[in-house]
């Protein structure tokens, strides 16, 4: 039988309902003291369609943020991207209190907010962020449901490090097993009547919680002026639990060590490592032979954590490694963790989706922002080939990428209506690899018309534009699409 | 499987899996017996003037064995699967025709004849995977005693009357029935997942076990019934006379070659600038654009990007990229399906504003046989150390099921389908990949497990299994290096140890031998 039968898996979605558990720290009238100082936000923020990149609709939410200082709330930075709105409401009733975002940085996921009006914070008390995270099988999470502040159980279920919420850079994070539905929304999580985290994520019966003592030497850096951004390790390494791999390597001893297998494409001439180095030491902390590290305070965990244990973007960081048989020291400098990395930007924050309409074709950046465009899903249904582009990493010839995204029928564009979804190379000649590269090349139409080219590959190749009626055939098109603008460059 | 084709250029039916179609091969579902009963009193009634032609029809019985591509020495259990055939003369005498797909894998092929309850022994003569049909001989002269062969008419018009024989769903009796030609067009042939050719679908039940029964126009055959869609109702498809004319030509010199492909992507010509940039009349009904040519060298000396073809082999080429072959329109590419592999096809172009005329040569283009589905020849593989390495295939890549979308499968699927087309320098002879590992010490700490491209072993660039064989008996250093394809990083294996532990490896997993080349 040839047919491959598509699937659909029917998920069910199981409310559980389990009884709240109050917790025991109590203030004089039998409330938490953590009432004061738990507070509710609600951020209403653009959620662009990219699809459409002209629309501008929008979403709320609310979540929870907490008192840390004078006059000062901390949050996760979920949900604060592209924002118009926040608020706030404290004891989780009554009024809300205009809010402002004061800083935010998506791979730290964190956020400030300040109020302005100062009756809010009567009656509000800072919370010290725990040092240390220690290892319960009672951890308590916060959250304000109904103008109660709850507080239910969860049980501790391993560190690890793993990428951030809104992020790829890796950072150690807490992971508590718990049933409780629908965490995620920034709920402070208690340990020995103490904060210890913040939720940012809920999947199956697992709560990842960022840790306080992240939070707060990201914090304290950002108040004294010197938070560079996270940092991250740019290349890639597999783990030396081979051991013919590492006697072909020369690594002495025991089996231990992780082995570079890529660096990136656009590394300098004088980056520090190579492939085939293996990782011995780093930061002074032994790698194992599973490219782990034993942490002084989260145990054995990927040596991944180490780019953010200790250092921000810019940081040196001292590694031992084996090269051709011979052990070196060498200083590794952490780059910054930035979306432009990758070919395809993991996000876009805090700008309006960009894109250029000629003659009714839409170009727009290709970034997976607009390949989440397709679902939760995206990786399977999105095109293939722009879906592959993800794991293709950004050259100095080709550092972002352009798309023909779909045409808008015009008479222009006729024998073209069907094309969508392709890369492109050139316009009249001129290599595109961003939006201001395709305005300025359709400055230059030749004998009337207007080449625009993409990739080889199982695709068109080639189109053209008539120049003479461009302009006002882009008219003709922002006017019966009811597009306000026919670019957004940034 | 894998990435949605339905949305977007570049992710086009290049994997080819997603199409609906299905050959007719398993149980139908429960229903199907009232429709076809019926329909068969009606075809009797109506075709009572031409009786014996059911004795042409031929009853085939295929026990085949398929072998799975994961595991290339291993076989699926023996399945017997049924179809239909008829008898036609060709230069080498009488054989039996049917669909390739009823004889694939096969281990021994039966055939009984009407209303006779022996089973004779039948043997593959001719097999055409891309058109989906078979020659099959009879060894006993005796079974052809008493049948008339076949004559084949021209390609039934749309609208006529045609009625499909055969023995549907294993059943012991003939089965007709009736039906209107609904449309002629280029198909999918799903058999081998990467041709489309001309197919014709008519509203005449065709179910499993009709596959290869012949299809009537008053006394002659228009048709071979070949495939279906699952879930849609009242609409069968069949191979036309032109292709199985194109198949039986080919035949006559001792060889299939099977049908030619020119390797071009003609696209339509519609654009009032692009045609007026090109010099053709704007609003003109003909032309269409050459837009690129794959990796067909004999077609790049003759064709270029931006010629406009005018006419193929006689046919005029509308701008929409079609023709009309007997008021149907169809795409162009069928006029390039005539020719037999080797033969040179007259295009009338217009290049630089001047109409010419260039003979162009046409082949069977083999370099993507892979990346189709494939038959009859098992996967080759070659095991060391317990690693099993295969070749990269269609085949392949079918059995990680819904892991396609992950992120190592997706470079397979990048490297099979689309790397051709973009990096024609860079497409191995026959990419190989690390199927699997036979679990043993020597190979028990390796974190690539399987799913990884081969890029070098020992050095060498990996193009081929042989290379993979003549890599492992290279190099001097003590243990084997295996460098895969993108993330995937590199193993070793200790040279001695490996060498030591093959046959224990084999002897345990029960691999009859180390290579199947």
């Amino acid at each position: 039988m040839m047919t491959m039968t598509k699937i659909a898996f029917g998920c069910a979605v199981f409310a559980a309902m389990m009884c709240g558990r109050w917790c025991a720290a109590a203030e004089g009238n039998g409330r938490s003291p953590f009432e004061s100082s738990v507070v509710t936000l609600e951020v209403t923020s653009k959620d662009y369609d990219y699809f459409q990149p002209w629309t501008k609709p929008t979403r709320s939410v609310r979540k929870h943020a907490l008192v840390v200082g004078e006059k000062e709330l901390v949050t996760t930075a979920q949900n604060l991207a592209d924002q118009t709105l926040v608020r706030v409401q404290k004891r989780g009733r009554g009024r809300w209190y205009n809010a402002e975002v004061r800083w935010v940085d998506y791979h730290a996921n964190l956020g400030v907010i300040s109020v302005a009006d100062d009756a809010f914070w009567t009656g509000l008390k800072a919370v010290e962020l725990s040092g240390t995270v220690p290892r319960r099988n009672d951890y308590e999470i916060l959250r304000w449901r109904d103008g109660n502040l709850e507080m239910r159980r969860a049980d501790f279920s391993k560190f690890t490090v793993s990428e951030g919420s809104m992020s790829f850079a890796p950072r150690i994070q807490l992971e508590l097993n718990t049933e409780i539905g629908g965490l995620g929304w920034a709920e402070p999580v208690l340990a020995d009547g103490k904060v210890v985290g913040l939720t940012v994520s809920k999947g199956g019966n697992v709560c990842t919680v960022m840790p306080t003592p992240f939070m707060a030497r990201v914090l304290e850096a950002k108040k004294a002026g010197r938070f560079p951004g996270l940092g991250f390790f740019d290349f890639v390494w597999q783990a030396g639990q081979n051991p013919a791999t590492l006697e072909y390597l020369r690594v002495p001893g025991e089996p231990r060590g992780a082995v570079v297998i890529e660096v990136p494409k656009r590394a300098a001439e004088d980056y520090a490592l190579k492939t085939r180095d293996v990782l011995l030491e780093v930061d002074g902390f032994p790698i194992d032979m599973e490219g782990d590290y034993e942490d002084p305070d989260y145990g054995h965990v990927m040596l991944e954590g180490l780019a953010t244990r200790g250092h921000f973007a810019g940081d040196k960081v001292r590694m031992k490694i084996l090269r051709e048989g011979k052990e070196v020291e060498i200083q590794y400098e952490l780059p910054k963790a930035d979306f432009s990395v990758d070919l395809l930007p993991m996000f876009v924050f805090d700008k309006e989706p960009e894109y250029l309409v000629a003659g009714g074709l839409v170009f727009q950046p290709l970034h997976q922002q607009y390949l989440r465009g397709w679902g939760d899903d995206w990786r399977r249904r999105a095109p293939f080939r722009l879906v592959y582009a993800t794991s293709e990493g950004p050259t100095k010839e080709r550092p972002t990428v352009v798309i023909l995204s779909q045409v808008l029928p015009d008479p222009i564009n006729v024998g073209y209506q069907e094309v969508r979804n392709l890369v492109l190379e050139a316009v009249n000649g001129r290599t595109v690899r961003n939006l201001k590269d395709l305005q300025e090349a359709l400055k230059s139409p030749k004998d009337g018309v207007h080449v625009i080219e993409f990739f080889r590959g199982d695709n068109l190749r080639r189109l053209l534009l008539d120049s003479g009626d461009l302009e006002a055939s882009t008219a003709r098109v922002l006017k019966r699409y009811g597009i306000p603008s026919a670019s957004v460059i940034h | 499987m894998g990435p949605d084709p339905g949305v977007g250029n570049w992710g086009s039916d290049a994997t080819g899996s997603e199409n609906s179609m299905t050959v007719h091969r398993r149980k139908p579902r429960g229903s199907w017996s009232l429709a076809v009963l019926l329909g068969g009193v009606v075809a009797l009634a109506w075709e009572a003037g031409a009786a014996s032609m059911e004795k042409s029809v031929i009853q085939i019985f295929n026990f085949s064995q398929q072998p799975l591509w994961e595991s290339p020495w291993r076989w699926q259990p023996v399945r017997r699967e049924g179809g239909s055939g008829f008898v036609v003369k060709t230069g080498q005498g009488l054989r039996v025709m049917s669909n390739a797909h009823v004889v694939s894998w096969s281990r021994q092929v039966l055939v009984r004849r009407f209303q006779d309850p022996r089973p004779y022994q039948a043997e593959v003569d001719f097999i055409g995977h891309d058109c989906d049909l078979v020659l099959l001989r009879v060894a006993d002269e005796s079974f052809f005693e008493g049948i008339p062969s076949v004559e084949f008419g021209d390609l039934p018009e749309v609208r006529s009357t045609v009625v499909t024989y055969g023995y549907p769903a294993g059943g012991e009796q003939i089965s007709y029935t009736r039906g209107v030609v609904s449309r002629i067009e280029l198909q999918n042939y799903v058999h081998i997942g990467n041709r489309s050719l001309l197919a014709v679908q008519t509203d005449a039940a065709i179910n499993p076990g009709n596959s290869g029964g012949p299809v009537f126009q008053e006394d002659k055959v228009v048709g071979v019934a070949f495939q279906g869609v699952p879930g849609l109702e009242n609409a069968g498809f069949f191979i036309p006379p032109e292709v199985i004319r194109h198949f039986l030509k080919d035949v006559e010199d001792g060889t299939y070659h099977g049908f030619p492909l020119a390797g071009i992507r003609l696209v339509t010509l519609q654009n009032p600038a692009y045609r007026r940039h090109l010099g053709l009349p704007v609003s003109g009904e003909f032309g269409a654009r050459i837009d690129s040519i794959a990796d067909v060298a004999t077609t790049a000396e003759v064709l270029r990007p931006d010629d406009v073809l005018l006419e193929a082999a006689g046919f005029p080429v509308a701008s929409d990229g079609t023709i009309v072959y007997r008021e149907n329109r169809v795409a162009a590419a069928l006029a390039f399906q005539q020719a037999q592999h080797g033969e040179k096809l007259s295009l009338k172009i217009f290049r630089d504003r001047k109409e010419m005329t260039v003979d162009l040569p046409v082949f069977v283009y083999q370099a993507d046989r892979s990346a189709g589905n494939q038959y009859d020849r098992p996967p080759r593989y070659y095991v060391h150390g317990g690693l099993v390495f295969t070749p990269l295939s269609q085949d392949y890549l079918r059995t990680l099921g819904r892991d396609l979308a992950d992120a190592g499968a997706s470079e397979l699927v990048y490297q099979l389908f689309y790397l051709r087309q973009e990096k024609p320098e860079r497409v191995r002879k026959e990419p190989v990949v690390l199927g699997g590992l036979l679990a043993h010490p020597v190979n028990a700490n390796f974190s690539v497990r399987s799913r990884a491209l081969v890029d070098k072993i020992n050095g060498i660039r990996i193009e081929s299994i042989d290379d993979v064989i003549r890599a492992f008996g290279e190099g001097q250093g003590e243990q084997h290096v295996i460098e895969f394809v993108s993330r995937q990083g590199f193993e070793c294996l200790d040279r001695g140890e490996a060498a030591a532990a093959n046959e224990e490896i084999l002897k345990t997993y029960g691999v009859p031998n180390d290579r199947r080349l």
